[in-house]
């Protein structure tokens, strides 16, 4: 999944630089950061949790089972996009798995967790809800309100902090006071850690004490998981502020290299059937954009469609 | 029956009804209500259902988006509109926007509700109308009673509603009494504009606290004083906006006036007048005119205060010059 997640990104860059540019708008690529979603997506249980996220959204989409093809007539604009085309790179959303969307205004998604969050408590259903945010999103001010409201009505949300260091184009030092992250989670009486984002074995061992304690009713967790991304912020972002060090050293603690290398390492898988591995994803992936590309844009007059749920006059049943 | 106990027993006969709904915002539990509007439901209902936040508008908000986005069925309370101004994020980018992004994967059932307009010498920060601010968004429903049964009827319609509604109440207005019906399922429809009064000489439309402050006496006064039979349209819902209702009564009286105590440039009178310009125009005696507070911060001084809002006066005045006389 992590190879898939890579190598959709990357076609995606391809499609959105390429001459004739078929994906338009804000775009956000999660290269370098998969074990985050895809280790959540290990812990997740979709008739019951939720995953709510920034607009950095591709990746835990398809962590999640978003068909990539759905994801990517979605970048395109296509009517069989997972949101018919209405919402674009930032605004993936699958409810069927509990995938509560990509939201493109920084912050703006933590205070819908903790209403999903109180959903769960208020239902007992023993669901969680993570949500996602950027280590730029610490600074806004719903990051305070939906951690104190969390911890206070003692509700299963899980916040992530994937922080790749840089909002936008300032870094974590320039930005926030304190850059140890995770303490950023202190003053809410909730437990706040941090995680190395590249390993996803420790994600899934780290993010599992998060999960046990939102299954068992003691509240929520905060989670700074600590990553690089390779790409700029969007589409546009030549990345001036890193150096050439900072991303040699970076590719080195690549996750999928680091995985890779594990599996070997306990022979759990043979460089051949890594390899091939690669390949299937990469036709995969091609097949997808093939797809996608071939898919009808969407009817004018649909536009007009999904702006409301009721028709009116309404008459109350 | 108050206006309060109207929209308290609104809320508690629709808490009894579906136990997805429920209650939250600051001092609606414990304290019964900043303004005593749910004096009673935390006994009633408990903790679990009426509910106490901090002094966090965006964070309660935007849970109560989460929460309509994942099945139950909140009722959010503002102590006043002018605080929804820190949490505008959630209502315009989430409530209203998330259901068409996503495709129409979700409906968001929620009611905002609260205090909206001048109240009495709160200065210019406790003072917005925010009805202008909420009835150009597509993606939401806004509501503006203007009597005891409508907060009754219209907030019961509204807790049913799948979509997300603004509910706009007023301070001046919890007092306020008025026959409410005594049926079991008393229920208004949204959207539809209510013809208060009959008249032959003029269309007078207004809504919410306005009506009820000025432009009925002032059409008593049309009527004693200047022997002019106004027509008076409540609006009701200002999204979606009745404009049938309005347009059937210009017809008949060729004439329209339009009250309310927003600021006139792009204000609420103005969105309804550009619904009403073109299809009226041609039945029109006159052209229509807005009657609508002064275009300045709201003052705390008493007499300020009362000079910039629409008169009994001012409001004669407009219909006399629609009327040529």
């Amino acid at each position: 999944m992590m190879m898939l997640i890579r190598r959709f990104e990357e076609r995606t860059y391809q499609e959105y630089t390429r001459p004739g540019q078929k994906i338009g708008g804000f775009c956000h690529l999660y290269s370098g950061q998969e074990a985050i979603a895809v280790g959540t997506a290990a812990l997740f249980d979709t008739s019951r949790d939720y995953l709510v996220n920034g607009y950095r959204c591709h990746g835990h989409s398809l962590a999640l089972g978003m068909d990539p093809r759905a994801a990517m007539a979605e970048l395109f604009g296509k009517s069989t996009g997972c949101s018919k085309g209405k919402g674009g790179s930032m605004h993936l959303f699958d409810a069927r798995v509990g995938n509560m969307g990509g939201h493109g205004i920084v912050g703006g998604q933590l205070p819908l967790a903790v209403g999903m969050g109180f959903t769960q408590s208020y239902t007992k259903t023993g669901g969680v809800t993570f949500v996602f945010m950027g280590d730029g999103a610490v600074n806004q001010g719903t990051h305070n309100e939906s951690l104190n409201l969390a911890s206070l009505y003692k509700l299963p949300v899980i916040f992530v902090v994937e922080n790749n260091g840089v909002a936008m184009g300032t870094q974590v030092e320039r930005s926030s006071a304190e850059t140890d992250l995770a303490k950023r989670g202190s003053g809410y009486a909730m437990p706040h850690w941090n995680v190395d984002g590249n390993d996803i074995d420790t994600v899934i061992a780290e993010f599992g004490k998060a999960v046990e304690r939102g299954r068992t009713g003691k509240g929520p967790s905060y989670i700074s998981a600590n990553t690089f991304r390779f790409r700029g912020h969007s589409m546009s972002d030549p990345m001036k502020y890193r150096s050439k060090d900072q991303i040699e050293r970076a590719r080195q603690r690549d996750p999928i290299v680091m995985y890779e290398a594990r599996l070997l390492e306990h022979a759990l898988a043979t460089q051949e059937q890594i390899d091939q591995l690669h390949e299937e994803t990469a036709a995969e992936i091609n097949e997808a954009t093939t797809q996608a590309d071939a898919d009808p844009h969407p009817q004018l007059n649909e536009r007009f469609d999904d702006v409301l749920a009721e028709q009116y006059p309404y008459q109350p049943k | 029956m108050q206006f309060r106990e109207a929209l308290r027993s609104a809320m508690t006969e629709e808490m009894e009804r579906d136990d997805r709904v429920f209650l939250m915002g600051e001092e609606v539990a414990q304290y019964n209500g900043a303004y005593k509007i749910s004096e009673g439901m935390l006994e009633k209902f408990g903790d679990k259902r009426v509910i106490d936040t901090p002094i966090s508008e965006a964070g309660f908000a935007g849970l109560g988006v989460g929460a309509a986005m994942t099945g139950l069925r909140p009722i959010i309370e503002f102590m006043s509109w002018s605080f929804s101004l820190v949490c505008m994020d959630q209502i315009v980018n989430n409530a209203a926007n998330v259901r068409y992004m996503s495709g129409g994967q979700f409906k968001v059932p929620i009611v905002f509700r609260g205090g909206n307009g001048i109240a009495h010498q709160l200065a210019a920060t406790h003072s917005h109308r925010m009805e202008s601010v909420f009835a150009r968004i597509p993606g939401l429903i806004v509501v503006a009673p203007s009597t005891p049964a409508e907060a009754k009827g219209l907030l019961k319609s509204s807790i049913r509603c799948d979509d997300p509604v603004i509910f706009l109440e007023s301070e001046k207005m919890l007092a306020e009494t008025g026959s409410v019906p005594d049926e079991a399922e008393y229920l208004l429809p949204l959207g539809v504009a209510k013809v208060e009064r009959e008249g032959s000489d003029v269309t007078i439309v207004s809504y919410g606290r306005p009506l009820q402050r000025v432009v009925r006496t002032a059409v008593e006064a049309l009527a004693a004083d200047h022997g002019i039979d106004a027509e008076l349209i409540d609006a009701r819902t200002l999204r979606p906006l009745d404009t049938e209702t309005i347009l059937a009564s210009i017809r008949k009286t060729h004439r329209c006036v339009i009250v309310d105590e927003d600021w006139g440039y792009c204000g609420m009178g103005s969105g309804i007048l550009y619904k009403l310009q073109k299809p009226a125009f041609d039945d029109l005696d006159a052209p229509i005119e807005y009657v609508h507070s002064d275009e300045i911060p709201v003052p705390f001084s008493h007499p300020l205060e009362e000079a910039m809002l629409p008169s009994v006066d001012r409001i004669v005045s407009a219909v006399r010059e629609v009327c040529y006389r």
